[in-house]
C-alpha cells in the first residue's frame, strides 16, 4: 500500500501551511514534491516522518520503518561512517544488542556497497564530499530496511554529475527495496529521471497531481510557470 | 480623535517586557521538561558506559587546568590581600583557616563553577546547538532514538558526577596556592598554615560542598543541554543558544549558592 496521506492539514502560529492535502504513492514507487520555497514540500515530510505533529487528517502506511534523507545529508559529525550507518542498530532500543560486530560490519559494508562507496567506513563526514555524504547518508537510511524513504532535496547543493549519480541511487533503492519514496525537490532533471508521479503545492494546496510527462507538457497556468521557470503566472514567492 | 497606542514607547517597552518574560518562562519550562525525561530515563539507564567516559573525560581532565588556575590565583590573591594584614595584628595563625573555608565552603565551588560553564557548558550548548540547526537531531528522532537519552544522559550524568571531582581538587589546589602566597607575603610558616586550616572546617562544610558541587554539576549540564536544543535559524542561532546557557548557567549558579548558603549557614 505505500503511503496515504488524507485531508492533512498544518499550521504554524496561525499561518496555514498545509491545507486539506491528499494523495497517494504505492510501495516501489517515487513521487515527486515540487514548489516554490515555503509552500509546505519539506513539512510533508517532516509530518510523515513524526518530526512534526499534524493539526488534522490522516497519513496512513503500511508499517515498518521510515527513513529520511535530509537535505544536508545530517550526518553525524562526531561518528565515523561505520558508527553512522549502524548509529539505528547500536542504539535503538529494539535494535540495540542485537548485533554482534561481525554482523554490523557486514551490514554496514552491504548498505555501503549499495550507494557506491565501499570501504570508508572509518572516515568522518568532514572527510567526504557533498555527493559522498549525501550517499552515506542514503546508506545509514535504508540500514533498517524501511518501507517508506523520504528524501528533502536530496540534490541540493550539488554538482550537476553528483547530482546525476544521487537520481540514479534514489531509482535504485527504490528498486531494491521496494519502499515508496517521496522526493522534494525543484530540479527538473529529478524530477524527470526519478519520479513516476509528481504533486505540485502552492500555498498548502495541491495544485497539480500527474505523471512527469504530463508536468512537461504545461497544460495549466502553474505547470507553465514552473517548467518554464517565469516570474509570470499565479504563483507569487510571497505566497 | 484615535490614539495610536502601540507606536508610543511605553507600549514598546511593554511588549518588548512581555516577550522577555515570555522567553524566560519558556527557557525554564524546556529545562525542567527536559530534567524530568532525563529523571523518566534514568530507570533503564538509556545510555552507556563509554558515552559516559567519554563525556567525564571532557568535564574533569578539559575543564582541570583552566580551573585550577581560576581557583589558585584566587586564593593567592585572597592570601595576598589578607596575610600580611592579618600576621601584623597577630592572627596569622587563623590565615589559613580562612582561605580554608573561602576554599571549601565557597571560591571552591563557585569559580570551579564559572570555569567550566565558560569551558564545558559553552562547549556543549554550542554542539547540541549545531546537531538542531544542521538537522542532526531531527536524524537522530528519525531513526527511532531518544535524543535526550542518546545525547543529553551521558552529558549531564558526567557532568553532575564530575564537578565534586573537579571541585575537591580545585579547593586543595587553591588551599595550597594560598599557602604559598601567605608565606611568600608575610613570611607564614607552612606549619602554622596548616595547622590552621582545619580550625574552621566541620564535616558539615565538606558535605555541603559535595552537594553543591553535585548540584551545580547537574544544574549546569542540564542547562547546556537544554539551551543547546532551542536553537533555531542556523550560525545565529547557535550564537544565542549559547549566550542564553552561559547566562543562565551564571545565574543559576549564584542564586544555587545562595539558597545553599541560606539553607546551611544562616
Amino acid at each position: 500500500m505505500g503511503i496515504e496521506v488524507k485531508n492533512l492539514v498544518k499550521s504554524f502560529d496561525k499561518k496555514v501551511i498545509l491545507e486539506d492535502l491528499s494523495f497517494k504513492v504505492d510501495d516501489g514507487k517515487i513521487l515527486s514534491i515540487i514548489g516554490f520555497s515555503g509552500s509546505g514540500k519539506s513539512t510533508v515530510l517532516k509530518l510523515i516522518s513524526g518530526l512534526i505533529e499534524k493539526d488534522s487528517g490522516e497519513i496512513i502506511t503500511s508499517g515498518g520503518d521510515i527513513a529520511m534523507v535530509f537535505q544536508y545529508s545530517a550526518l553525524f559529525d562526531s561518528l565515523n561512517v561505520f558508527d553512522n550507518i549502524s548509529f539505528a542498530l547500536q542504539e535503538r532500543k529494539d535494535l540495540r544488542g542485537k548485533y554482534t560486530r561481525k554482523e554490523l560490519e557486514r551490514i554496514v559494508a552491504e548498505k555501503l556497497d549499495l550507494v557506491g562507496l565501499s570501504g570508508i567506513e572509518d572516515k568522518y563526514p568532514s572527510e567526504l564530499s557533498g555527493g559522498m555524504q549525501k550517499r552515506v547518508s542514503f546508506a545509514r537510511a535504508i540500514v533498517t530496511e524501511p518501507k517508506i524513504i523520504l528524501y528533502d532535496e536530496p540534490t541540493a547543493g550539488l554538482d550537476p554529475i553528483s547530482s546525476t549519480l544521487i537520481e540514479d541511487y534514489i531509482v535504485r533503492l527504490k528498486n531494491e527495496t521496494n519502499a515508496a519514496s517521496i522526493v522534494v525537490t525543484h530540479q527538473m532533471s529529478t524530477i524527470r529521471r526519478t519520479a513516476d508521479s509528481v504533486l505540485m503545492l502552492y500555498n498548502g494546496h495541491a495544485v497539480f497531481e500527474g505523471t512527469p510527462e504530463e508536468l512537461m507538457e504545461q497544460r495549466t497556468p502553474y505547470t507553465k510557470q514552473f517548467v518554464t521557470a517565469s516570474i509570470e503566472g499565479p504563483m507569487n514567492m510571497k505566497g | 480623535m484615535k490614539i495610536y497606542y502601540k507606536a508610543t514607547y511605553t507600549y514598546k517597552l511593554y511588549r518588548m517586557f512581555i516577550q522577555e518574560l515570555e522567553s524566560f518562562v519558556t527557557t525554564l519550562g524546556n529545562i525542567a521538561l527536559l530534567g524530568l525525561e532525563f529523571l523518566k530515563g534514568l530507570r533503564h539507564f538509556p545510555t552507556t558506559f563509554k558515552s559516559i567516559m567519554y563525556q567525564a573525560s571532557r568535564f574533569g581532565v578539559s575543564s582541570l587546568p583552566i580551573t585550577l588556575s581560576i581557583v589558585g590565583m584566587t586564593s593567592i590573591i585572597i592570601a595576598m590581600q589578607v596575610a600580611g594584614e592579618m600576621v601584623k595584628q597577630g592572627a596569622g595563625n587563623y590565615v589559613g583557616m580562612l582561605v580554608a573555608i573561602l576554599m571549601v565552603r565557597e571560591e571552591g565551588v563557585i569559580m570551579a563553577g564559572f570555569a567550566i560553564i565558560s569551558m564545558i557548558g559553552s562547549s556543549l550548548a554550542s554542539e547540541i546547538a549545531t546537531m538542531k540547526v544542521t538537522e542532526q537531531i531531527d536524524a537522530i528522532r528519525v531513526l527511532k532514538v531518544n535524543p535526550v537519552h542518546y545525547l543529553f544522559t551521558p552529558r549531564i550524568i558526567a557532568g553532575t558526577l564530575m564537578m565534586p571531582l573537579v571541585v575537591i581538587v580545585a579547593s586543595v589546589f587553591g588551599i595550597l596556592g594560598g599557602a604559598v602566597a601567605s608565606n611568600l607575603v608575610s613570611g607564614l610558616t607552612y606549619k602554622a598554615y596548616f595547622d590552621s586550616v582545619w580550625f574552621g572546617l566541620y564535616m558539615k562544610d565538606l558535605n555541603v560542598c559535595l552537594l553543591k558541587s553535585l548540584t551545580f554539576g547537574f544544574v549546569i549540564s542540564l542547562i547546556s543541554c537544554s539551551c543547546g536544543m532551542e536553537a533555531k535559524d542556523g550560525a545565529k542561532g547557535v550564537g544565542v543558544a549559547t549566550t542564553k546557557a552561559v547566562v543562565w548557567s551564571f545565574v543559576s549558579i549564584v542564586v544555587l549558592d545562595l539558597l545553599f548558603a541560606a539553607m546551611f549557614f544562616y
